[in-house]
């Protein structure tokens, strides 16, 4: 076996720091470049076709969090926000009550008493061709 | 040089290893957007075990930076507590206007019932004016006990005490070695001052000294224990200037917790602090005053009357009445309109109580939810002339033999 020389072992030893410093570097690079921060939060939500909401219909859809309301006038939706601070607030007989601060809104969403001031937010609803409802919470 | 650059790329080479193995070593964040900020923030992967402050702050609303303070998106802990609020109190004073404070939260206006912080503020618990004022008195630097001196400067501008402002109390101005001891020893108990040192301290002072039992929550069902962590856990001793903290585990209320030279009723040693005394008496009502006589004002007659006056009723009307509001945080009794409920004398509600259809009163317990029925003074056999009607003189009487 030749013997290694101390030039040469210097010389393998730099090239060796290197060559793993650099892999390094690339690792992270690809990590850094490869970093996913998770879905955009989600602001249309296929409700399914509108005939599963007959006319008269009040449909708490929590996980949105919102409220499909299917009246004479068409269809309507009131997030159950609560403008006050933001909890989300649940249906009652006689609206929506939050359960964070006491605010209570009738059941078209306007507030009956506070801390709230402004009514529950009504969000968009779109009627596609084949007759399916999407919810926009934009 | 040779040796130089292989020297280098090693140093190179272990910065990076090193940087690589702090990075690996990382949790993997758990994110939770609040809907108060929308902003992510990665507390709950280490805390997910901490219980909901309370029914009124979801962590899902407010998060937890919103009360906090801290570096929402650190793994490191150090890194992540280093810009933290009051360590583990966000509600100390000196940052509870940033905390907790807000217009929609608990630093919005008097008409609004959220004034909280600002009353708090020039309260006797945090101005610890009465103290100071007696002590300096006591020991000659003050020729009466009129209040000049608060724990910390404070200023009302629309005094309605005569009191507009109180300086802050430097007890080294004073030449007097009780006062410097005063100053030493005194000043840490209340809670608009430095929480002492240790974690068993560290929420006795600001809002969680009394809306905290040292734990994670907030109520406003507020235990006689909680005030008794501060009022009587020990006896203040003058000759010395120290604070001797009792160290026997109180077992029988009446006997273990109330001075031995003071007198009490059945009321006192059975309800609950907050059952009586009112927020403005315990938060204060936006005035400095002078001591707590100044602001303490309920007794025995709130709620009995005299033998020649009922106590003050009233009926619920407003949905958005104060009482409602308090009944809902503390929902020991469904309060609602048309309810008639006892008044102090300055129109603040006992929300916890009902005017019976029998003529007598009824009363929730704030922290037990236990019921009691009382009757008023007027139409009993009560020989208290009228004047005669501070607790004191109901004391004569109706006071426990001990």
């Amino acid at each position: 076996m030749p013997e290694l020389s101390r030039r040469d072992f210097l010389k393998l030893a730099r090239d060796g720091f290197l060559y793993l410093s650099g892999a390094l570097t690339l690792g992270g690079l690809l990590r850094f470049l490869d970093y996913n921060p998770g879905p955009a939060q989600k602001i249309a939500f296929a409700l399914g076709s509108a005939s599963n909401y007959p006319l008269g219909s009040r449909t708490s859809l929590p996980e949105i969090p919102a409220f499909l309301i299917h009246s004479e006038k068409g269809f309507t939706a009131l997030s159950l926000v609560c403008t006050h601070l933001g909890c989300t607030v649940a249906s009652d007989a006689k609206g929506f009550a939050c359960a964070c601060h006491g605010s209570s809104y009738d059941a078209d969403g306007q507030v009956m008493h506070g801390p709230a001031v402004l009514p529950l937010r009504s969000l968009r609803i779109e009627i596609t061709e084949d007759n399916q409802l999407i919810l926009h919470t934009d | 040089m040779r040796k130089l650059v292989v020297f280098a790329s090693g140093i190179l080479f272990l910065s990076l290893s090193l940087a690589w193995w702090m990075n690996s070593r990382q949790p993997k964040p758990i994110e939770l957007i609040p809907v108060l900020t929308g902003q992510p923030e990665y507390c709950i992967t280490c805390h997910a075990d901490l219980p909901e402050i309370s029914a009124s702050h979801p962590v899902e609303t407010f998060g937890c930076v919103s009360c906090h303070g801290g570096e929402r998106l650190a793994l490191n802990a150090d890194l992540a507590h280093s810009t933290m609020r009051g360590g583990a109190n966000p509600s100390d004073l000196s940052v509870a206007e940033i905390s907790c404070g807000g217009s929609s939260c608990h630093s919005g206006s008097e008409a609004d019932d959220r004034d909280h912080i600002q009353r708090v503020m020039t309260s006797v618990q945090s101005t610890y004016a009465g103290a100071i004022a007696n002590i300096r008195f006591t020991f000659g630097a003050q020729a009466d006990l009129s209040a000049h001196f608060g724990i910390n400067a404070i200023t009302d501008v629309q005094t309605q005490t005569g009191i507009p402002s109180l300086a802050s109390f430097e007890a080294t101005a004073d030449a007097n070695p009780m006062i410097l001891k005063f100053g030493e020893n005194c000043l840490t108990c209340h809670i608009n001052a430095l929480a002492r040192e240790g974690d068993s301290f560290a929420r006795q002072n600001g809002c969680a000294a009394c809306h905290s039992n040292g734990q994670h929550k907030l109520t406003t069902a507020i235990s006689y224990t909680q005030c008794n962590t501060c009022h009587n856990r020990g006896n203040y001793d003058l000759r010395t200037m120290t604070f001797i903290q009792r160290t026997d585990q109180p077992a029988k209320r009446v006997d273990d917790y109330y001075q031995p030279i003071a007198q009490f009723t059945q009321c006192e040693y059975t309800l609950d602090c907050i059952d009586c005394h009112t927020r403005s008496e315990v938060m204060g009502d936006g005035d400095i005053h002078a001591n707590k006589k100044d602001i303490q004002y309920v007794q025995c007659k709130t709620c009995h009357g005299t033998p020649t006056e009922l106590p003050l009723t009233k009926t619920i009307e407003d949905p958005n009445d104060i009482a409602v509001k308090m009944g809902f945080l503390n929902p020991v009794v469904n309060i609602k309109t048309g309810d008639k409920i006892l008044v102090t004398e300055k129109g603040e509600p006992l929300w916890n109580t009902r005017v019976l259809s029998d003529g007598t009163y009824e009363m929730i317990g704030k922290a037990t939810k236990q019921k009691f029925n009382f009757r008023p003074v007027l139409g009993s056999s009560c020989t208290q002339t009228g004047e005669d009607q501070s607790s004191t003189y109901c004391h004569e009487c109706h006071a426990v033999e001990r």
